[in-house]
């Protein structure tokens, strides 16, 4: 049975001939829930909306249902109810018509550690039925593509972290799939190679790939177009990074001091911060319309006997922007439905909090 | 219909790799069935040799003397030493020092000289029944034939017709006789057993490690169909189980002396299914275990016992409990043992073996579909 990348002669850039007017969304979910065991609900009735030619983000902390949630759009996991579709095909019931059109890369390595790079590529580019006579010409591709070719020939437990992240990406480009879902890929992989993947990924996007990627990076977040907060199983808000930011009334100020923690403290106890969070050796203070100026912030830190070298005001970025809209988002579940138990701290997801 | 052949191709190819990458794997997997063939048709042989003897010589005569040295010559038994009172034979069973004492009684050479039975006794340890029972029918056996040559050493140099003497006729059974024998019983049986143990828990880790990897849910996404997933991963295994058995049957019959009295190709179908069946065991197995530990350990257990108990290859099937003659049929053992014994030994051929091959097709085929159930709603 003839699979459609057989017949796509093109290299990526399927998705962008394709009429404006008749593309399904890349992605859009309804009541999406997924329930482990009996009680314990990993995504709670999401529901998304990501077009084609996305770069999405899902951000949120650990154990926020994120990879749950991808895997049930990659579909290697079925719904417990609700439903999802996938370039206009429901992973409940079409998953073999989705299967060709994604790549899913999911957080743990999964390719085969003791299979040279090259056989990897070769194993699944049989599995997904890339033709024969161009499979030699896109593993080259990819291999270069990925700056891999030197090492095409070493087994993949042997590569370095980042290595490996790229290898397991060019897995799921092989069939030149339209969507990519990627879990975490940057996760434990040092900064150099980050970056290197992410210019990868712009690359794929200006070819009109779809890219669905979860990751606990807000720097990340910073580079898609859209960007969706997960926290409990549950999205809690989503736009563009300059929409989000937008969303921030609040002004920011890092303070520069003697004693960083002690002044997180004085700071974060006046009314009007909606956060106070410990930035390498800043602390940057959210500060809502009504709350303390520059000089009050000062005094107050002072006056906690810290000594205080400068306070200024800062710019907003990701870090900032999440930490007041899940301050935010908490302080309303709060108010609807008190739940003492479940504290997540995005902040402890962005490297920079006590 | 291409495209899937070539996925279970891909998924064959990437299983050698694996096996061909993994020393250890390797060993198991080749060395391992040779080195427990080799084991096993040893140590469990029902051949009971060089038994730890000692010897009371209360009569020191010539004739004793000559008795108890025939002992000696003995493969069965082997003398440790001699001790001088029934006292000491206490010690040294209680030392296990030895498991026999062979006590000539005073007037063994009067006795014969008259004519009459010379006493003997031989003490036997029963701390290990097993052996002990074994060791006493040999040591009776052979007993009665060392009486009857010094009766009929005697009764000659006395000049007289040692047939008119009536003899006392040895009647050693052949089974515990010739080691020969006892082989020819095991080793078609073990062939069996061991090709059960690699098979069963070789494929047993094999999904697991996939699940554990990670790299399951990089096939999942791909399409792939379960059932060729499974044939892809079968494939590789059906090709060493038969290197396997081939290497077996060769060393029965080099080594042991095993007749392949029967057709090749009988037992090549059967060996066909028969491997088939236990692979479906394994993917069963590797279908619902939770860590590659429980399955290889459940692997191990699934394979070793049935194997060894419910296949006919130790106890014969209509000696054990009426329940486990039942369970027995639930493992494809006992109807391969049967196909190599029956093949190897009695010469027989599919014409009266079919019930048999057919009812290991029957196992393969319910079994692989049962594991691509299992397998598929363990992944959902």
């Amino acid at each position: 049975m003839p699979h459609p990348e057989e017949n796509a002669a093109s290299v990526a850039t399927t998705p962008a001939t394709q009429p404006e007017q008749h593309r399904p969304p890349a992605v859009e979910a309804a009541g999406l829930t997924h329930v482990f065991g009996s009680d314990v609900y990993a995504v709670d009735d999401v529901g998304l909306l990501v077009e084609q030619g996305e770069v999405f983000g899902l951000v949120g902390p650990d154990g926020a249902g994120k990879s749950t949630l991808i895997r049930m759009l990659a579909t290697v996991l079925a719904p417990t109810s609700g439903d999802a579709y996938v370039m206009g095909h429901s992973v409940r019931g079409e998953a073999r018509r989705i299967k060709p059109l994604i790549g899913y890369m999911s957080q743990q390595f999964s390719l085969y550690p003791d299979l040279t790079v090259r056989e990897n590529l070769q194993f699944f580019a049989d599995l997904r039925g890339v033709r024969r006579s161009e499979v030699d010409a896109r593993i080259a591709r990819l291999l270069e593509f990925s700056d891999l070719t030197g090492f095409s020939d070493r087994q993949a437990q042997y590569l370095s972290g980042g290595m490996k992240q790229k290898l397991a990406l060019s897995v799921t480009l092989l069939h030149e799939p339209q969507i990519l879902f990627l879990d975490e890929p940057t996760t434990g992989v040092d900064p150099v190679s980050r970056r290197e993947f992410w210019r990868i990924i712009a690359t794929l996007h200006r070819q009109g790939i779809t890219v669905f990627v979860a990751t606990p990076y807000m720097d990340e977040a910073e580079r898609c177009t859209t960007v969706a907060f997960m926290d409990s199983g549950a999205i809690l808000f989503a736009d563009s990074p300059a929409g989000l930011k937008r969303r921030v009334p609040d002004t920011l100020f890092e303070i520069e001091s003697s004693d960083e923690r002690a002044a997180q403290r004085a700071a974060g106890a006046l009314p009007g911060v909606t956060n106070a969070a410990l930035f390498g050796d800043l602390v940057r203070v959210l500060v809502s319309e009504d709350g303390p100026q520059e000089h009050e912030l000062r005094r107050a830190v002072s006056s906690a006997g810290v000594h205080v070298r400068d306070v200024h005001a800062g710019r907003i970025d990701m870090e900032a922007t999440f930490a007041y809209l899940a301050e935010r988002a908490r302080a309303e579940a709060v108010s609807a439905k008190p739940d003492p138990d479940e504290e997540p701290d995005p902040a402890v997801e962005t490297g920079g909090d006590t | 219909m291409r495209a899937a052949f070539r996925r279970v191709e891909a998924i064959a190819r990437k299983e050698l790799i694996h096996i061909r990458r993994d020393p250890r794997m390797l060993i198991t997997v080749l060395v391992m069935p040779v080195a427990q063939l080799l084991l096993f048709a040893y140590a469990i042989s029902f051949d009971v040799s060089d038994v730890p003897t000692v010897l009371l010589d209360a009569d020191m005569t010539a004739a004793s003397r000559e008795y108890l040295a025939s002992y000696e010559q003995s493969d069965f038994f082997d003398v440790v030493g001699r001790v001088d009172s029934p006292a000491e034979i206490d010690d040294v069973f209680d030392r296990s020092e030895a498991r026999i004492a062979v006590w000539v009684a005073p007037g063994f050479a009067r006795a014969l000289e008259r004519g009459e039975d010379g006493k003997v006794s031989v003490l036997i340890d029963g701390s290990e029944p097993n052996s002990a029972q074994l060791g006493q029918t040999y040591a009776l056996a052979l007993n009665q034939q060392l009486d009857r040559e010094i009766a009929v050493e005697w009764v000659r140099a006395k000049g007289q017709d040692p047939e008119a003497m009536g003899g006392i006729g040895a009647n050693v059974r052949t089974w515990y006789n010739p080691e020969r024998r006892s082989a020819d019983f095991l080793v078609p049986g073990l062939m069996v057993v061991i090709i059960m143990i690699v098979t069963i828990q070789q494929t047993a880790v094999t999904l697991v490690k996939e699940r554990d990897q990670g790299t399951f849910e990089q096939v999942v996404v791909s399409p792939i169909r379960r059932s060729e997933l499974m044939v892809g991963k079968v494939l590789p295994w059906m090709a060493i189980a038969f290197v396997d058995i081939i290497a077996i049957t060769l060393i029965a019959i080099t080594l042991f002396g095993i007749p392949l009295r029967g057709d090749v190709f009988t037992l090549g179908v059967g060996a066909l299914f028969f491997v088939l069946g236990c692979l479906s065991i394994g993917l069963m197995i590797s279908a619902r275990a939770s860590s590659a530990e429980v399955a290889n350990l459940t692997g191990l257990m699934v394979g070793f016992l049935p194997g060894f108990m419910l296949s006919g290859f130790a106890f014969p099937l209509n000696s054990i409990p009426r329940f486990l003659q039942v369970i027995s049929y639930l493992f494809p053992g006992r109807y391969m043992v049967t196909i190599t014994r029956s093949v190897f030994l009695k010469g027989a051929s599919i014409d009266v073996l079919w019930p048999q091959v057919a009812a290991l097709a029957l196992y393969a085929t319910v079994g692989l579909a049962l594991a691509t159930v299992l397998y598929a709603r363990r992944a959902r």
